[in-house]
């Protein structure tokens, strides 16, 4: 060890170690984009399996069908005739409908304001209760009386009332059933979810006057369709990117495929030939939806409380009836009536490429991680570099006339002569930077605050203009800070080491709760890590302050990838609506509790900012 | 009341007396365990009860057969036929019937509960119903399922019992005579390594599956949801369902093991012959009806070919009899004295007399180490003052 410490000690100062840390960043950022191309290969990822002995999928004969079409065909007319009726009338039937089978009804009536705009509604419900067994815990299927689209979920409905008067007469249920009508697809689910659980917000939302045990599963029917279907479309996507647990999805697929051969689809990839090209299309849909993570369906509000849901959604022009639709829920349901506890064997962090493969955090993990460590890379480099002396005034061309200082170094008994240099302590003024740090990632407040409370009217010019302000902010912002302080050299260093140094831990951490966010937020932010600063080990003012032609370029690169840019750039891309998208996203840090506008205007805003004001 | 304590010894120790090459069992017993709880192991409960079947078919009678369930398929409120158990899906035969004695049910089928019954150390409030009352003249047939590996079966999912533990246990059974032939079935995963370190005497040991390979399940009854049957508990059951039909069947054990078919098993079965006397050419002359039903034979005097030495043996032990019974008198009318707690069961009467015959002969010897430990005392201290004395010198 003695041998070896000085050695290393000596190549702390060599030079051309200081050099290599934004290459290593490079290394990074490239090695975790090509890992994550490499997950659909077949090396890279697995073939899903079931996890859980207890769920036996597919292992039970499935009856529903022969005389419950008429009795599915009856409801389905029943629920044709209530279009345009009031929530009233709806009401009546549906418990008419619930009574006729010998459950009780319950209501729940619930309101939202968001951007602008009132969600209101009411979900109806029943519990079947388990005839033998002990009401600790319960299954949920669920119908929304309209689907994400905003259509009509005849189908889904009628067949939903059908499943629950025939699953009445089975004896065999360990768990309660209940049969949820929701009014709508998002704000319906999240207010009954968030009423079982207690966590409701008593003035808009009302509670429950019924209630069964503890949640195991949820099962979404969505068959907005007057015909037959071609396949199953499983959405699984949770709120904030959460998903539900592997096994679930599995199961499902194994028994709409493998038991009842019905397609399975997933991620809106209504063609998938298992091809390299499509597994990385599919994985990086799901990936955006988890980044965005929004609310996919009704199943979206329950997983934030670790219930385990997906919607089957019936797709395209086929020969798969209702009754196969009904048969695989059956199934599913006897397959959740088997579970001893909570879906836990199987993973809970996972990418699916197809409805069979899978990977898992294990293998996709570090390719956030990479893209998040180059920042750390590059905060340590700048922290090391800032805390070095400047370099001697006079020019190195006549070493033998410049003598350096020297001094005696006296430690354990033993004596050195060391360059004086070596040992001067230089002080980090890390006031300024700190604090402009912390107040910029406390400032992300405010755009928070104005697109989350501004209404659906106001929001794309608010938007609008806040793009224009955020064009010119940071060089407003880099003069008068210039004009009151001026920017030292170590002081340039250490506002971009300290802004990386958050940056790297903000989505080291996050790439554990929502990847694929993290991996967005990162890649979108690398230029911070090579703007600002030209790659030398010096801390001279020429050295360290970037040159004009780098200033342009840097500006121009960063201008293009500044958050709002970015937000009007993906609306363009897949022609949405930013007024829809930006209430879309109030909505959704309102009513379902979404995080990522926290995380753009609150991380990844403020460390663009500091990006720009570096490069000014 | 008191039972005369001693005029039942003869009869209690005459199956002791008996030399052990007269083959002939005098009582057949069967340990049916299932280790595995939960819906999905319906099948384990479901093997256990179709053996249990059997062997009361056959003619073991409830008393001897000690059955163990860790979990109750019939009432589960999975079961979409309450209060039944089947073994096929053709569902012609419930195994829960009518009249079924669980002996073991629920949290009590535990591996010390098993092991404390196969070698008796169970406290006297356990009820005759949950001991295994077999003695050296006792056949015992050990069934047991459920998941396992290599050297281990698991018990419910909290712990396991190993090969050794398995071991250990039926050597305890055979030095307390507890047994005088064992057939040891296992159907689990590598169940073939569970009976290797067997090393007791007398055992006819035979497993499902050959170590790394799987046991795996017969079939499944699509409408109870879960497979009710093991493979080789299915072909085994077969053979005894078709062949064994009656008590009086002739049929060897070489014809049982000779029905594996190993390519609808699906996994290697394994035999140990080793420890029988005679190895595999005597144990496969065995009857089936040996370990699956119940003799009704009686002992008849004059069969075997040494009577003089039996009545020799007759007549010493009627003198350590009477010998005892003097000595019982003199205790009897000691303890006439308190009358108080006189409900002594007598076998445990029986065991107080043979206590206090040992512990005269150990008085006896107590007397000369006592002597033996003074004099070595006396030695030290002489030595002590000796070296001291030296010493001042």
């Amino acid at each position: 060890m003695a041998f070896i410490s000085p050695t290393i000690l000596a190549l702390r100062r060599d030079p051309r170690l200081l050099k290599l840390p934004p290459y290593l960043s490079a290394l990074c950022i490239f090695i975790g984009v090509v890992w994550l191309c490499l997950l659909p290969l077949n090396e890279y990822s697995r073939h899903t399996y079931i996890s859980e002995n207890a769920l036996l999928p597919g292992q039970v004969h499935t009856y529903f069908g022969g005389s419950e079409q008429n009795v599915f065909n009856a409801y389905k007319y029943e629920i044709q005739a209530l279009v345009g009726k009031d929530q009233k009338a709806i009401y009546e039937k549906l418990s008419d409908i619930f009574e006729s089978a010998n459950l009780r009804p319950a209501r729940q009536k619930y309101e939202y304001h968001a951007a602008g705009t009132t969600y209101s509604g009411e979900n109806v419900y029943a519990i079947l209760h388990a005839p033998r067994g002990d009401a600790t815990e319960a299954i949920v299927l669920v119908a929304a009386w309209t689907n994400m689209d905003g259509d009509l979920n005849q189908s889904g409905v009628a067949l939903a009332l059908a499943l629950a008067r025939y699953f009445k007469r089975w004896s065999l249920w360990s768990k309660d059933i209940i049969i949820l009508i929701t009014g709508d697809s998002r704000a319906g689910p999240q207010a009954w979810v968030d009423a079982y659980h207690d966590e409701h917000t008593s003035f808009f939302v009302a509670p429950l006057p019924l209630k069964s045990g503890a949640l195991q599963g949820v099962v979404v029917i969505d068959n907005a369709l007057d015909h037959r279907f071609e396949s199953l479309h499983i959405v699984y996507d949770g709120i904030n990117g959460q998903l539900p647990n592997l096994d679930l999805f599995n199961t499902a697929v194994s028994i709409a495929s493998g038991q009842l051969g019905i397609g399975v689809s997933l991620q809106r990839m209504w063609k998938h030939n298992d091809s390299y090209q499509e597994r990385l299309q599919t994985m990086l849909r799901g990936m955006v939806s988890q980044g965005l993570g929004y609310s996919s369906g009704p199943h979206s509000s329950f997983i934030p409380y670790h219930v385990d849901a997906i919607t089957l959604q019936a797709v395209g022009d086929g020969w798969q009836d209702e009754m196969a639709m009904g048969r695989c829920v059956e199934s599913i349901f006897r397959s959740l009536n088997n579970l001893l506890e909570h879906f836990h064997q199987s993973f809970f962090f996972y990418l699916l490429m197809q409805a069979d493969r899978f990977v898992s955090i294990g293998t996709y993990l570090p390719s956030a991680m990479l893209v998040a460590v180059n920042f750390t890379i590059m905060a340590i480099a700048l922290w090391i570099r800032s805390g070095r002396p400047p370099a001697p005034k006079v020019a190195s061309t006549m070493p033998e006339k410049e003598k350096t200082e020297m001094e005696i170094v006296q430690k354990d008994g033993m004596t050195a002569i060391t360059p004086k240099e070596n040992l001067t302590i230089l002080e980090r003024q890390l006031f300024l930077p700190v604090a402009l740090v912390v107040s910029l990632h406390f400032l992300g407040v405010i755009p928070l605050y104005v697109f989350i409370n501004s209404s659906r009217n106001t929001l794309p010019s608010c938007f609008l203009l806040f793009t224009f302000l955020n064009l010119i902010l940071p060089t407003v912002l880099a003069t008068s800070i210039r004009r009151h302080t001026p920017l030292t050299p170590q002081h340039h260093l250490l506002l971009q080491s300290i802004s990386l140094l958050v940056l790297g831990m903000f989505l080291a951490t996050l790439a554990t709760l929502n990847f694929s966010l993290s991996l967005f937020i990162g890649l979108l932010s690398t230029p911070l890590t090579f703007t600002g600063n030209p790659f030398s080990s010096s801390v001279d003012a020429k050295d360290v302050f970037p040159s004009n032609a780098r200033k342009y370029i840097s500006t121009l690169v960063l201008q293009l990838l500044s958050p709002p840019v970015v937000v009007w750039a993906v609306c363009y891309i897949w022609g949405a609506d930013l007024g829809e998208t930006l209430a879309e996203a109030a909505f959704g840090w309102k009513v379902n509790g979404l995080w990522t506008q926290v995380v753009v205007w609150c991380v990844w805003w403020p460390a663009w900012m500091i990006g720009g004001v570096l490069v000014n | 009341m008191k039972l005369p304590p001693l005029s039942l010894l003869p009869l209690t120790l005459l199956p002791l007396l008996l030399p052990p090459s007269l083959a002939a069992h005098t009582s057949n017993w069967a340990v049916l365990v299932s280790t595995s709880r939960f819906w999905f192991n319906y099948r384990h409960l479901a093997n256990v009860l179709s053996l249990y079947r059997t062997v009361k078919r056959l003619g073991i009678p409830d008393s001897q057969i000690l059955l163990m369930l860790p979990d109750d398929m019939a009432c589960n409120p999975r079961n979409a036929f309450p209060g039944t158990v089947y073994n096929n899906a053709d569902r012609a035969l419930d195994l829960y019937g009518d009249n079924i004695e669980v002996d073991y049910r629920g949290y009590e089928v535990t591996v010390e509960n098993f092991i404390r019954l196969l070698t008796d150390r169970l406290g006297e409030d356990v009820p005759r119903g949950k001991r295994l009352g077999s003695d050296g003249g006792s056949n015992v047939l050990v069934y047991m399922t459920g998941h396992g590996g290599n050297e281990f079966l698991k018990f419910q999912d909290s712990e396991e019992i190993g090969s050794w533990d398995l071991a250990d246990a039926f050597e305890q059974m055979w030095e307390k005579k507890r047994y005088n032939e064992m057939l040891f079935m296992i159907d689990t995963c590598q169940a073939n390594t569970l009976y290797k370190h067997f090393y007791s005497p007398n055992i006819i040991a035979t497993g499902s599956s050959e170590i790394d390979q799987s046991s795996y399940s017969h079939h499944a009854d699509n409408d109870v949801g879960v497979a009710v049957i093991d493979r080789w508990t299915y072909y085994n059951l077969d053979f005894l369902e078709t062949q064994v039909t009656s008590p009086t069947s002739k049929l060897t054990l070489a014809d049982l093991f000779g029905s594996y078919d190993e390519s609808k098993i699906h996994s290697n079965p394994g035999y140990r012959w080793d420890l029988f006397p005679g190895g595999e050419e005597k144990g496969r002359e065995r009857l089936v009806m040996d370990f699956f039903g119940n003799v009704q034979g009686v002992e008849v005097e004059g069969v075997g070919g040494n009577e003089t030495e039996w009545r020799e043996d007759m007549r010493r032990l009627e003198e350590i009899i009477n010998r005892a019974r003097a000595r019982g008198k003199t205790t009897e009318a000691k303890k006439s004295e308190a009358p108080g707690e006189e409900v002594i069961a007598h076998g445990r009467d029986l065991g107080k007399g043979k206590v206090e015959g040992v512990a005269k002969i150990e008085g006896v010897e107590a007397w000369s180490q006592r002597i033996l430990g003074a004099g070595a005392l006396l030695g030290c201290a002489l030595f002590w003052g000796g070296a001291s004395w030296l010493e001042s010198r």
